[in-house]
């Protein structure tokens, strides 16, 4: 029942949900941000956790499978940035593909690594201060004992809003992705501001993957990322393209995430003496069921989507003009 | 650093800034380029004239880095150019405004000016830095440049963009985002954006085509100004009284060709017309009397709102007779779009009711409309006048598609929709079109473009022609030939209602004359029995007071320079 511990439980779930999300979140909003839809998130986290397993048990460091991980997330990004980018191919198509790409590979390389053994990230509080932290009742051992990857996600939020708002690189990307043609007038290389932006997106994607696997989850799994991808598309859209919002998004949906699979001890039918009993059990029994709690992400997104355009609040919202178009210069 | 160039006049006129000599630009299947030359001296207003598609913007793309050309060389400054893109040509000074302004509306003004030119933030500029290890720290290579790309100063950009800002006189909050801006203060960050960047050569892709005539008004004084400090302007326009009262030399191109540079001074208007059209220009337009009919369109107590809900017309009755041309004259945004949209059935009214040829049809869907003969020639013609991406065959027959001759009610007669798409491009005269079935409507010139549009609409030979300014932005030739085409359809007994800025154009071709003023109509009247000044007054809200007409005078003077598209003076 919702008593103390099913509480802390909870915090304690959603935080660490929360990571995976805001990694991959943030690598596809600065992708969108340059113009770049990249639907192949799912995909390259796959392909991020599966090779961060490899590594890690080689060579015995989850540090080194962190980054093999990530570079590889970066690798698989590429595709993505050469067809998209280089030849103008179509985003969703392209993406899609990726998705489907890393989903295959992962799952005929990953049946050999599936029993793997190897230590992964171990919890830790920060360094100097985190003693202190964690002796905070409640939030303390919640937000502020986990895996490292939980640190770096929560330092990469204001990262990554440093870079889109205070810095000439930031300006660059968000020039891009607003109008490449304005950009390129005004001295900016297009081409390799669209593709380091898809090649951090990749990069991020695939960290998330690798905090997965060697943090999360501690072991590889087939399809480990079990639609995660497709849930940070749907945040970034859901966040309006900016970092801050996409913090509140990601612990919001990790939140939808960790009473999915807590929906069994759930109970919230109301007692039979109640008079509507009858009447509202059927339905909270319905909003309860596993399958259609996975979907509340998704209902979120659409209710804010709807919403910016019912309510016209068009100027609050980020979304990137030139998003999905491709440039070239000579083709006006 | 161009105020350096401040010289003696004789110096100034006999040195040339920029020599372009023999440049070949070529598309698939067009000469865009043939052999152009273009010299510009320090100091000068330099004129670029031609007609929509004469290869006027590709010449400036080239100039700008954008494109490549196919032969030719440029010297800048005496030195040879080399142009692979436009960093190039901002590092050897030169700017450029675009016609369709390259700011991004998200971004402040400061932001979109110094965009791409990497200020790193006050700690790490050369001035801050100071003595010491640490200053030696800072000014290192490797820390620059990563300040260069991590950091943002606008404290210092912000200053040097609003003291120029003030210098010329521009009233722009440089922190505002351009969004907020209207299209006059976006075509000053424009400028503000080339003078930011030390330019010597300042290239204006045809600036009036968005302004107001007070506000074009104000570009010429800024434009007179920036030569006297020393900048060199290329002006880019197909406006013949533009060239004649700011140029100081011209450069006239014709489909592709290079016509000729003269100096200003020593030709007139209809030569100058010559020159860019081939042929000589009519600007005197034959009406015939004829009589009028039955009425077209009645439309009684029309209020409509805009897209964003704010009530735009309110009671307006407007009756149309078959064969006169009734003109409306207003300052764009007093209800004209949406006056223009009701009365051809694409936007509902709020109220109100409108008869085509005695039916009520105030809440049929446009296909009613269509049916009952009316045709719309939008003001929009990118967005509301054609589909960009369909060929100019498909564009043709978009209104009379389920038409008997172009198949039967399942399968097109692709045939039969081709050749007579053929027939309207040739009796329009709409150039760039090589092949009707592979050639998109986007890729047309606005000329052109409109050319066909208009096309599409009188080959139905309609009751009623509601044209929404038929010739803004299009080039003298068109504009004769679409006046032309307006007069002969009245004459054929078709009602056409007019909407236009131009009160040149009005006065020449109405029978009757309106005026709205927010939204109602202030005047009704006929070109006999008013003048330019009476309507130019009504037009900005003039019977109110004594100090709005006053306020109208050097208005309306600006009003019938800067509309009148080309023609001469009378």
């Amino acid at each position: 029942m919702t008593d103390a511990s099913f509480l802390i439980g909870l915090a304690d779930a959603t935080v660490s949900a929360s990571t995976v999300l805001i990694l991959a979140g943030l690598g596809e909003l600065i992708s969108e941000r340059a113009g770049i839809l990249n639907l192949g998130v799912e995909g390259m986290i796959l392909v991020g956790a599966l090779s961060g397993v490899v590594a890690t048990v080689m060579t015995g460091s989850y540090w080194i499978g962190f980054a093999v991980g990530s570079i590889c997330g970066l690798l698989t990004a590429t595709i993505h940035a050469f067809l998209c980018i280089s030849l103008k191919a179509d985003q969703a198509i392209s993406g899609i593909m990726l998705t489907l790409l890393g989903t295959g590979v992962t799952t005929y390389f990953g049946q050999q690594w599936a029993s793997a053994q190897f230590t992964g990230f171990p919890d830790r509080t920060l360094p100097v201060i985190g003693g202190l932290l964690v002796e905070i009742p409640l939030l303390g051992p919640t937000v502020f004992e986990g895996p490292a990857t939980d640190f770096i996600a929560l330092g990469l939020v204001v990262a990554v809003w440093w870079l889109l708002t205070r810095t000439n690189l930031g300006l660059e990307m968000i020039s891009v992705g607003e109008d490449p043609e304005t950009a390129d007038t005004m001295g900016i290389d297009v081409f390799r501001m669209r593709y380091l932006a898809v090649l951090i997106g990749g990069l991020l994607a695939g960290a998330a993957g690798a905090h997965l696997s060697l943090a999360f989850n501690g072991i590889w799994t087939n399809n480990i990322a079990a639609g995660q991808g497709w849930i940070a598309v749907a945040l970034v859209i859901f966040a309006r393209w900016r970092p801050g919002r996409l913090l509140v998004g990601a612990y919001l949906f990790a939140l939808f995430n960790s009473l999915r699979l807590r929906s069994q001890s759930l109970d919230l039918a109301l007692g039979p003496e109640s008079p509507l009993a009858g009447l509202l059990n059927p339905v909270i029994e319905f909003l309860l069921n596993p399958a259609i709690m996975s979907m509340y992400p998704y209902i979120v997104t659409l209710v804010v989507l709807v919403a910016t355009i019912v309510l016209r609040r068009d100027d609050d919202s980020a979304q990137p003009a030139a998003l999905v178009q491709a440039y070239s210069r000579e083709a006006d | 650093m161009w105020m350096s160039y401040i010289q003696p006049s004789v110096t100034v006129m006999t040195d040339d800034l920029l020599r372009m000599e023999s440049i070949v630009k070529t598309f698939p299947g067009v000469i865009a380029n043939d052999h152009v030359d273009l010299t510009v001296r320090r100091g000068e207003i330099h004129g670029l004239l031609g007609e929509n598609g004469a290869g006027k913007s590709t010449l400036m793309k080239v100039l700008y880095g954008l494109y490549a050309p196919d032969e030719g060389t440029i010297r800048f400054d005496g030195e040879p150019l080399r142009l692979d893109r436009p960093q190039d040509a901002i590092d050897a000074g030169i700017g450029m405004v675009h016609q369709h302004f390259k700011l991004i509306p998200r971004l402040s003004v400061t932001e979109n000016i110094v965009l791409g030119s990497r200020e790193p933030a006050a700690p790490f500029r050369q001035e801050n830095l100071g003595d010491g290890p640490l200053a030696t720290l800072r000014s290192s290579g490797p820390v620059q440049a990563v300040a260069s790309r991590f950091s943002l100063g606008l404290d210092r950009p912000k200053r040097r963009i609003s003291d120029l800002a003030d210098q010329y006189g521009f009233d722009i909050d440089v922190s505002a985002p351009v969004r907020e801006l209207d299209v006059g203060q976006r075509q000053r960050v424009e400028i503000l954006k080339a003078l930011y960047r030390d330019v010597d050569l300042l290239i204006l892709d045809e600036p009036t085509a968005v302004l107001t005539p007070v506000e074009a008004e104000r570009l010429f004084e800024t434009l007179e100004r920036l030569v006297d400090d020393g900048l060199s302007v290329i002006l880019i326009t197909h406006k013949l009284k533009e060239v004649k009262s700011v140029t100081d030399r011209v450069t006239v191109l014709r489909e592709g060709e290079d016509i000729g540079t003269v100096e200003t001074a020593t030709v007139d208007r209809s030569e100058l017309a010559r020159m860019m059209v081939g042929r000589d220009v009519l600007f005197e337009i034959d009406k015939p009397d004829t009589t009028v009919g039955e009425p077209v369109l009645e439309a009684t107590g029309v209020s409509a709102i805009d897209d964003r809900g704010v009530d735009k017309l309110s009671s307006v009755d407007v009756r149309v007779d078959a064969g006169e041309i009734v003109g409306i004259a207003g300052v764009s945004g007093n209800g004209q779009k949406q006056l223009a949209e009701t009365v051809a059935g694409v936007r509902d009214p709020t109220a109100g009711t409108i008869e085509i040829s005695g039916q009520e049809l105030a809440d049929a869907p446009p296909e009613e409309f269509v049916a009952q003969g009316v045709s719309f020639v939008p003001e929009d013609r990118h967005e509301h006048g054609c589909a960009g991406d369909l060929s100019v065959m498909h564009n043709a027959v978009m209104k009379d598609f389920r038409d008997e001759q172009f198949g039967d009610s399942v399968l097109f007669d692709y045939g039969s929709v081709g050749d007579f798409a053929s027939e309207l491009v040739d009796d329009f005269d709409v150039r760039g079109v090589s092949d009707v079935t592979a050639n998109c409507a986007k890729d047309l010139s606005g000329g052109n473009l409109q050319k066909l549009i208009l096309a599409r609409e009188l080959a139905r030979d309609p009751e009623l022609l509601v044209a929404n300014q038929p010739t803004r932005g299009i080039d003298v030739g068109a504009i004769e030939f679409v006046r032309e085409r307006l007069l002969e359809q009245r004459n054929r007994g078709t009602g056409v209602l007019l909407f236009s800025e131009d009160l040149d154009e009005l006065f020449d071709l109405s029978d009757r004359l309106l005026v709205i003023y927010e939204g109602e109509i202030v005047l009704r009247t006929t070109p006999e029995e008013t003048t330019r000044e009476q309507v130019s007054v009504e037009m900005n809200g003039g019977g109110d007071a004594q100090v709005a007409v006053a306020d109208a005078d050097p208005a309306d003077a600006a009003t019938r320079r800067a509309a009148d598209g080309g023609r001469s003076e009378q």
